[in-house]
């Protein structure tokens, strides 16, 4: 019984200063975010009661409903692609290229966007991308393509920003990719193959299913990370032009530390949990769907 | 076996046309994946304010915007900090998650596993949720603009659920003998246990360097005195205050792409098995 009990204080004791922590800046201030979104405030005077009017102005105010159709834009583009292109990437390098020097240069290489920072690689793409003589113009001058305005833009600028997003996120998950390749039973392949099965079929058959649970994380940390979009568009084309490339976290920045709304700032960054609380629980059903069929 | 078993498969494994196209693509992503750094840093030497690289115009002696860059636009300082905070974020981080994961996996206590589910609900919470009632927080209580600030949101759960799988590998056997030879229970964590989980620990350090180094809205929101500014925030005031000062600005950019690149290069196997670990464990 003293052994218990002195286990039990041990283990609080090791556990404490995560917990303070976490329940200090995570917890706790979920619970604020929560209250300061149906009140008025403005950090010099106190919270003021509003009922659900921040929540009101959520869905009439414009630049809210184009972040939201941006950010969504966004992670439709990015994720899917950066996904599939990691995953095509890091089974090619295992498959052909696992015992080559080659190939483990090749993975090095990719990965370095990922260590620059968003801060970093928008400086850089942004002038990469600049419409009168930038790099990425001149070289499609060679092909004999006209230059195009790529951030300037309405159309382009935020597919712009979604190309560098994929460029700095490919490596990272290539990386988690390729080690979940490398651990799959060889023999599973072994068989395959005395049965028959063609290169794209034990692609599809055995190491697609075999990686379930590495795609899931590898969409969900996309889609998470997705959806807290801002260094990138703030870095490249801040917002614009017009509300083309502002994104939801950029709408939360804007009316906290420009406007000192914090109530109305709090509404939207409630919303964005509940965008992303709702889109796990959707991607949680389908994956374990897909696990049961 | 493993040898033999691969050098089978790799006969097997024929060039054939489309495969030598996934090489192709896989090497121009390659080439995309480098060609804007190796621009950055050519750029960074010269003095023109065209886009273009003018071999005529770049001259690799001439360090003037780097010696502007890290003179006038307090680049120094703010390097200074980002090591700062990235430092204390890996060493705080990997102490207090491996004395939580320690605590949840081998300690029996009430409340255990609501508490630890809880810590995995707030994974899924997005920082800039959080992030207002912290600033008024800390704002109140004269804590913006300090390192404790930059750094104490860094630590959060991942840690914590990174080591915790890892750390049932560790075998209670171990801890019960060293228990019953009265070795005192701070000597069983930092002696035995530490030791046994240093890979997951090297796979967190990777991670917590790459997300604060990298850490940019709650630093440029946190942060008014220039002294306490990280690097990504002056990178980016560098962006606003010379526009189309584009050797400068590139400049700046190489200077806070250096650090971690360098990391790299050194530390690279670290690197690439950390972020794997943490993606099969994680």
């Amino acid at each position: 019984m003293k052994r218990k009990t002195r286990e039990a204080v041990q283990g609080i004791v090791y556990i404490l200063p995560s917990f303070i922590l976490i329940l200090c800046f995570c917890v706790i201030p979920i619970f604020m975010s929560g209250y300061f979104s149906f009140t008025n405030y403005n950090v010099m005077t106190p919270p003021e009661f509003c009922g659900l009017d921040n929540y009101k102005k959520l869905f009439t105010d414009s630049y809210v409903t184009s972040a939201t159709k941006n950010t969504l834009i966004y992670v439709i583009v990015t994720v899917p692609i950066q996904t599939i292109l990691s995953l095509a990437f890091a089974a090619f390098l295992a498959n052909k290229m696992s015992k080559m020097k080659s190939g483990g240069f090749l993975r090095s290489v990719m990965f370095i966007p990922v260590i620059a920072s968003a801060v970093t690689a928008g400086t850089i793409w942004r002038i990469i991308y600049n419409a009168d003589g930038g790099l990425l113009n001149k070289l499609l001058g060679i092909f004999h393509i006209a230059p195009v305005n790529w951030l300037g833009d309405t159309k382009t600028a935020l597919i712009s920003i979604c190309i560098v997003a994929i460029w700095k996120n490919v490596g990272y998950f290539l990386v988690i990719y390729y080690a979940g390749i490398m651990g799959i039973s060889r023999d599973l392949y072994e068989s395959a193959k005395v049965d028959g099965a063609t290169s794209m079929q034990q692609f599809t058959k055995i190491t697609i299913p075999m990686l379930k649970p590495i795609t899931y994380l590898v969409v969900t940390l996309g889609i998470i990370w997705s959806f807290q979009v801002f260094d990138l568009s703030y870095l490249m084309t801040g917002g614009g032009p017009g509300k083309s490339t502002v994104t939801l976290v950029m709408g939360i920045y804007n009316s906290a530390f420009k406007q000192y709304r914090m109530g109305y700032a709090c509404a939207q960054a409630m919303f964005l949990l509940v965008i992303i609380v709702v889109i796990n629980v959707i991607e949680d059903k389908f994956f374990k769907e897909k696990k049961e069929a | 076996m493993n040898a033999v078993q691969s050098k089978k498969m790799h006969k097997q494994h024929k060039w054939t046309p489309i495969s030598i196209i996934g090489l192709l693509i896989l090497c121009l992503f390659a080439v995309i994946c480098v060609a804007p750094f190796i621009y950055m840093l050519i750029m960074s030497f010269t003095q023109s304010t065209t886009l273009m690289i003018h071999w005529k115009d770049v001259n690799f002696g001439d360090f003037s915007n780097f010696q502007y860059v890290l003179q006038k636009s307090g680049f120094v300082r703010a390097l200074l900090n980002s090591v700062i905070v990235v430092g204390c974020s890996c060493f705080f981080n990997c102490i207090i998650a491996s004395m939580a994961a320690y605590g949840f996996e081998k300690k029996n206590f009430p409340g255990k596993e609501a508490i630890f589910r809880v810590y995995l609900l707030t994974l899924m919470i997005p920082g800039q949720v959080t992030m207002i009632p912290v600033f008024i927080m800390m704002n109140k209580m004269n804590l913006l603009n300090t390192y404790f600030a930059l750094i104490v949101l860094i630590i959060n759960a991942f840690g914590v659920f990174l080591i915790r799988q890892f750390m049932e590998s560790v075998p209670n056997e171990l801890l019960e003998a060293a228990q019953v030879d009265g070795c005192p229970e701070y000597r069983i964590f930092i002696q035995i246990v530490i030791p046994l989980i240093k890979p997951v620990l090297i796979s967190l350090v990777v991670f917590t360097f790459v997300t604060s180094w990298n850490d940019f809205l709650w630093p440029l929101v946190s942060t008014s005195n220039s002294d306490m500014y990280t690097l990504t925030v002056a990178l980016s005031l560098l962006k606003t205050q010379y526009q189309t000062n584009y050797g400068l600005i590139l400049a700046g950019a190489t200077v806070s792409f250096i650090f971690p690149f360098l990391m790299y290069v050194f530390l690279q196997k670290q690197f690439v098995e950390g972020i794997a670990l943490s993606g099969i464990k994680g």
